[in-house]
């Protein structure tokens, strides 16, 4: 009975020791791993056990990770965090972008890749039941959200924003846990992208930090991925 | 294409200059009566055309001009083509053949020059991967090692002894992480060849970046910063220039003996960011200043025990940021701070902002 309680995560990676290593992680956290190497055998296993959580490897030999991916995203919501490796932000973004929820970069500790998938749970299953109530809030570490107020507040101090850091924080924070690349901020913030979006974006973010008294390199509330993205920290 | 036209029309004015030079002095000369050293004056003009264009035919063209002008205006009979005058017969033909040996001189050089340079890039190449593969080893020898000793005897050893193999696998293999992640960003500029891809990126958003990994590799060390008030947008690699400073916080970190303050200060100079960084430690060696960018590698590797695995990165970190500065048309530099301590700088050119937001 108690296997059935069990997250399930769908392991795709073809590399033997990488895969090895990973499963013996979430193993010994309380996940059940199912393994695949191919971008088919991974097709199958998805259909097969319905997994709450896939780990996809970009790389793969049969087929691009990101084929399976966008297949994946057709008709299924369920989280996908990607592996890649740093100097490929580009990779990162695309795979953002085709509905991965999240990434970690190769090479990565256990506690790194746990946290994630941890938040990453926690924040689809959240985000699932929540949807945008009347009324609602939204609260992590000290940072406090009335949403319907457009109110903003750390500490229980209010921190005056102009309309778009609102927007921005807003939307980050609806979207908790979720590395958001800047394509898809400025979308939702804008409604369009143009020449300069993104430094318009960097800016704001800039201006929210220090508003928010945060020391560069602190990453108290909201993480800074250089050239792929933000995300609001969910604990 | 348009590089191109832009040679021609340098290589012609080139050529214009020279001869209007050599004729007004020509001209000088006639008027004060010693004409006897004109043709030597056009001689020399044809001489230093082809020198200072590229190829034979500007040099042939005014040897040419040259020979008419002289035969025309300056040798008797004075304004009247005469080649039956024998010296101007000669004089012709001692102009052509200096037009055409030393343009045939020049372009070997140049084309000398040119191999020379490609071999020398060849050459720190083949340098950078020896020195590099060499320092793999080190590290690598040490995960071999451990990993088989867990492997095949790990009953044997104490909770605290495996403790500490296994230290050693996760500090060595960091340093590894750290080696490859240097190495990409190199073959990033490469890969180019042409020109590295500039994104305006805002300097606040840079530095928090920066720093968000330095504070995870290294969570003791506190870094100062001294950062402009306003918005500054640069355009930049974003992930390289993340590296360079990145390697000079580590490179402070790793050799800066006794440093008790790390500074991290941006300043705006001008149309340029200047970024800085400081310590208060020992300082750098007045020999080892001068080539710490470049071929410093062999340096460092002769003078640091190699068995300190903690000394190997410093030679690549800091050539590699000199290659990521260059790429980006700035310049870095490194010197001792009179109050002790070493300062590296690198510059940036900034983007003009424009009051839109």
């Amino acid at each position: 009975m108690k296997v059935n309680n069990k997250y399930k995560i769908l392991l795709v990676e073809d590399e033997n020791n990488i895969s090895t290593l990973i499963m013996t992680m979430l193993e010994s956290s309380g996940y059940q791993v199912i393994q695949a190497r191919t971008c088919a055998m991974a097709k199958t296993l998805f259909v097969s056990y319905c997994p709450d959580l896939v780990l996809l490897d970009l790389g793969l030999p049969d087929m691009d990770g990101m084929t399976f991916l966008e297949d994946v995203r057709k008709d299924s919501l369920t989280p996908i965090i990607v592996l890649s490796a740093r100097t490929n932000e580009k990779d990162k973004v695309l795979a953002l972008d085709a509905g991965a929820n999240d990434y970690v970069t190769k090479p990565f500790g256990a506690a790194e890749l746990l946290a994630r998938i941890r938040s990453t749970l926690r924040n689809y299953s959240h985000s699932a039941e929540s949807g945008k109530l009347p009324g609602g809030k939204f609260t992590v570490q000290d940072l406090e959200i009335l949403y319907d107020a457009r109110q903003v507040f750390i500490k229980g101090k209010e921190i005056k924003l102009t309309q778009t850091e609102y927007n921005i924080v807003a939307l980050l924070s609806e979207h908790c846990g979720k590395m958001m690349t800047y394509s898809a901020i400025i979308k939702g913030v804008w409604g369009y992208p143009d020449e300069g979006s993104v430094k318009k974006l960097q800016v704001n973010m800039a201006n929210i930090r220090k508003k928010f008294g945060v020391k560069p390199g602190e990453a108290t509330y909201i993480t800074n991925e250089l050239g792929v993205g933000y995300r609001m920290n969910s604990d | 294409m348009k590089k191109k036209r832009h040679d021609i029309w340098k290589n012609i004015s080139v050529m214009a200059v020279v001869f209007l030079v050599a004729s007004g002095s020509s001209i000088i000369l006639q008027k004060t009566g010693v004409h006897e050293h004109i043709t030597a004056i056009f001689i020399f003009a044809v001489f230093l055309t082809s020198i200072l264009t590229d190829g034979y035919i500007y040099g042939i063209i005014s040897a040419l001009v040259g020979t008419l002008a002289v035969n025309y205006a300056y040798t008797y009979p004075f304004y009247a083509l005469d080649f039956k005058f024998q010296s101007n017969l000669i004089s012709a033909v001692v102009m052509m053949s200096i037009a055409v040996l030393t343009g045939m001189l020049t372009t070997q050089v140049k084309a000398h020059e040119a191999i020379k340079a490609e071999s020398e890039k060849e050459r720190m190449r083949a340098n950078l991967l020896r020195a590099v593969s060499h320092d793999i080893r080190t590290p690598l020898t040490t995960i071999y090692g451990a990993s088989t000793t867990l492997l095949e005897s790990g009953d044997n050893y104490t909770e605290e002894q495996k403790k500490k193999i296994l230290k050693g696998i996760q500090e060595d293999s960091d340093w590894l992480m750290r080696m490859v992640e240097n190495l990409l960003s190199i073959t990033r500029i490469d890969e180019g060849r042409i020109k590295i891809i500039k994104t305006p990126t805002v300097l606040d958003e840079l530095i928090d970046s920066v720093m968000l990994k330095f504070h995870k590799r290294y969570p003791q060390q506190e870094v100062s910063l001294e950062l402009p008030e306003n918005i500054v947008v640069i355009p930049m690699d974003a992930i390289l220039i993340e590296q360079v400073i990145f390697n000079l916080l580590e490179n402070a970190v790793l050799h800066a003996e006794g440093m008790t303050k790390l500074v991290l200060k941006v300043f705006v100079l001008g149309k340029q960011v200047v970024f800085e960084v400081s310590d208060n430690g020992c300082g750098i060696e007045k020999e080892r200043l001068s080539g710490i960018f470049n071929g410093s590698y062999h340096l460092f590797e002769g003078r640091t025990p190699s068995s300190d695995s903690k000394k190997h990165n410093s030679g690549i970190g800091l050539s590699v940021c000199q290659t990521i500065v260059k790429a980006h048309g700035g310049a870095i530099t490194a010197e001792n701070n009179p109050a002790g301590g070493a300062v590296f700088r690198f510059s940036l050119n900034v983007e003009e902002m424009n009051e839109s937001e």
